[in-house]
């Protein structure tokens, strides 16, 4: 009995075995750096370029959705201000809610368009990289409303993106990259002790993971017998794969990097990513559109279990190493 | 205790015994769902000092569990998203019956019998809408569905009743998910948590909403007191640098007033409210949080802190007449009175996310 109670959960026990400094400046730093260029640059393209089957646009569109997905598994801090990740990625959205915004706005040209500040007063669901989707790619929702206004819906769309990425990457370098590298020392009332500077960063590959499986895979997985591959994440732009994909290499990066005092952890965790990878590869279809189909969808679901093998076997074991477990209890969190 | 028990089913066989009690099965003061060590769940019934009086195996994990107010039956709540609960007869331990939750519904793990214990009530979500309903059990003819109405809200966690009435108080937390996608949060931008009064027609009596600053604190877990005082605890989805309160306190009529804790103290909890009580003599209120490895304690009157305890994955709480119980995921039954841990007693299971009081 004794013993039963002494093994299965360790509770911050355990020397915290992490690089914080590292981390922030190798992994988080540079990427809301490249955010904020991605950003910049899309909006000076749709200055001058608002048409939607514009290919610079387009291109710039994915480069700058391309950085987000590679920064959106660091979902505290910064990005939860004022709600500003929900400000550059309102999804999933079961009800809706991009779309019926984006109708409204062009079918009643409303002005809100016409200065930067009002356009962040808009429904959080007409902002963002997946409204700008549904402008560029959506077969209604590109030709609505009249040309000039749907351009000028671009281009606040865009704009928008560009603030509120330039926001998060102005609060990172100036405020909140030195207070996780100051955890526990005096005056850091955010960080108390370094162990919640760790705590934060595991949970974020934690949650990071548990987003991928359950919403960009889950969602679009449905049951078996009612595959849903309309829900899947941004397909419209063909880029449901393409998220699984960087967002599971974002956060075998992050694995690698908690796990660095740890050569054979780091081994058998990037291990483990890359065979989730593996199985990615062989998915054909980037919008998952063929899911109807049961062998494509079943390719699907086996890359699913092996995301939720990292969770349940790597990613755990990576937190005992941390001594950041959560308990029977803190871990359901219901 | 077995030999009891089977002396007790024998007269039940030979309808010596019409209508067994609570006091038939040793007068469990609560129930507690748990994990055991070689892997299997249990629901276990506890007497007033936390030790345990029976146990009946589960198919799977538990979350809450609701108890008949006459009869020994307990309805076993699976874990979110369950769609079955399981009605137990704590004599023999077997299953007298099953709740089913109806095609595109699934339950939250908490539900609550009417005052005479003739229906039950779910907590349940509508999850193609994204709406929240409560469904009615009918106990007396084997818990058949027999109806539902809304919950007045998204996301409906747990449900209390008002003492000695058929009014529903019901903690819509104003999370959207979708089974498809787990526990996944659809809707964290735009949720609405409320506090919803609705009688057994299902019409909204009253509706406490907190102030809009507030709406990424999601409204989850109830205790109630005998003159109707609602506790209700909170989980913070927004930013987690900040600590709003995750404690209120809800009289029927009256404004809502919200506890914290003092300085460096608010941020151990975490941003997480486990379970909340009311002490015995109703004078504090408690609130867990595992994530925290903490409970605070509060002076219901001046709405004041009181203190704070330590242990690690301390979840459920109920109260008692000197205090408060506490179970824990390594094991505890932490026994508090005047706001401190008296005595501590260890079981080899898991204890899990509550102690309901019968």
């Amino acid at each position: 009995m004794r013993a039963f109670l002494a093994i299965p959960f360790l509770l911050c026990t355990q020397a915290v075995a992490a690089d914080v400094s590292a981390i922030v400046d190798d992994h988080i730093l540079p990427r809301f750096e490249r955010l904020a260029a991605t950003t910049d640059q899309l909006a000076k393209v749709a200055a001058t370029d608002c048409d939607p089957e514009s290919a610079e646009l387009r291109g710039s569109y994915h480069a700058a959705f391309d950085a987000w997905v590679a920064a959106s598994h660091l979902r505290f801090g910064p990005t939860e201000t004022g709600e500003r990740a929900f400000a550059l990625a309102f999804w999933p959205d079961p009800r809706g809610a991009t779309p019926k915004v984006l109708s409204q706005l062009l079918s009643g040209s409303d002005p809100v368009v016409d200065d930067d500040a009002s356009f962040a007063s808009v429904s959080i669901a007409g902002r963002g990289f997946y409204a700008l989707e549904f402008m560029l790619f959506d077969d209604q929702i590109m030709v609505a409303g009249t040309p000039e206004y749907h351009c000028k819906l671009v281009q606040a769309i865009a704009d928008d993106i560009d603030q509120t990425a330039d926001a998060i990457w102005q609060d990172w370098s100036d405020r909140y990259a030195a207070l996780l590298k100051t955890a526990g020392t005096d005056g850091n009332a955010t960080y108390q002790t370094r162990e919640e500077a760790i705590q934060e960063l595991y949970k974020a590959l934690t949650t990071g993971l548990q987003f991928t499986s359950d919403a960009r895979v889950g969602r679009p997985l449905g049951t078996f017998d009612k595959p849903r591959p309309r829900r899947a994440e941004a397909r419209r732009s063909n880029r449901s794969l393409r998220h699984v994909v960087l967002s599971l290499q974002n956060l075998r990066d992050l694995a690698r990097d908690l796990a660095a005092e740890d050569e054979n952890l780091t081994n058998t965790v990037s291990a483990a990513f890359d065979e989730a990878l593996a199985r990615a590869d062989v998915i054909s279809d980037p919008s998952f559109a063929d899911i109807n189909d049961p062998q494509a969808r079943l390719r699907l679901e086996i890359l699913q279990q092996h995301i939720d093998a990292i969770r349940e076997i790597h990613a755990a074991n990576l937190g005992a190493h941390l001594g950041v477990s959560a308990g029977f209890n803190a871990l359901d969190g219901d | 205790m077995a030999t009891r028990r089977g002396f007790l089913a024998g007269l039940l066989a030979a309808g010596l015994v019409p209508k067994p009690g609570w006091a038939d099965v040793g007068g469990p003061a609560f129930l507690a769902a748990a994990k055991l060590p070689e892997g299997g769940f249990h629901l276990f019934g506890l007497d007033p000092a936390g030790a345990t009086l029976f146990s009946v195996p589960l198919p799977d994990r538990g979350h809450a569990a609701a108890a008949h107010p006459s009869r020994p039956q307990v309805v076993a709540f699976a874990r979110r998203p369950g769609t079955f609960a399981l009605v137990i007869d704590c004599m023999t331990g077997k299953t007298v019956a099953q709740l089913d939750a109806p095609e595109g519904r699934h339950f939250y793990g908490h539900g609550i019998f009417s005052v005479d214990g003739s229906l039950m009530f779910t907590p349940e979500n509508d999850y193609e809408v994204g709406q929240g309903r409560i469904g009615i059990w009918d106990c007396d003819a084997g818990y058949t569905r027999v109806g539902e109405f809304s919950s007045h809200g998204v996301g409906p966690h747990d449900v209390v009743r008002l003492p000695g009435q058929d009014i529903l108080v019901v903690a819509n937390g104003g999370i959207d998910t979708h089974p498809d996608s787990g526990r996944t949060k659809l809707n964290l931008p735009t949720m609405r948590p409320n506090l919803s009064y609705v009688d057994l027609d299902g019409r909204l009596i009253e509706q406490v909403e907190l102030d809009p600053a507030l709406h990424h604190n999601s409204i989850r877990h109830l205790a109630i007191r005998d003159d109707g005082l609602v506790a209700f605890a909170m989980q913070w989805q927004g930013d987690t640098a900040e600590h709003p309160p995750l404690l209120g306190l809800h009289q029927i009529g009256s404004a809502p007033v919200l506890l914290s804790a003092p300085g460096d103290l608010q941020p151990t909890m975490k941003g997480y409210g486990a379970s909340v009580a009311f002490s015995g003599d109703g004078q504090s209120a408690g609130i867990s949080s595992s994530r925290g490895n903490t409970a605070h304690f509060y002076d219901v009157a001046s709405a004041g802190f009181a203190t704070a305890i330590t242990a690690p994955d301390v979840s459920g709480l109920s109260g008692t007449q000197q205090g408060f119980l506490a179970t824990t995921g390594l094991g505890e039954v932490l026994d508090i009175r005047k706001n401190v841990i008296q005595n501590v007693s260890r079981h080899p299971v898991s204890w899990d996310n509550h102690l309901i009081s019968i």
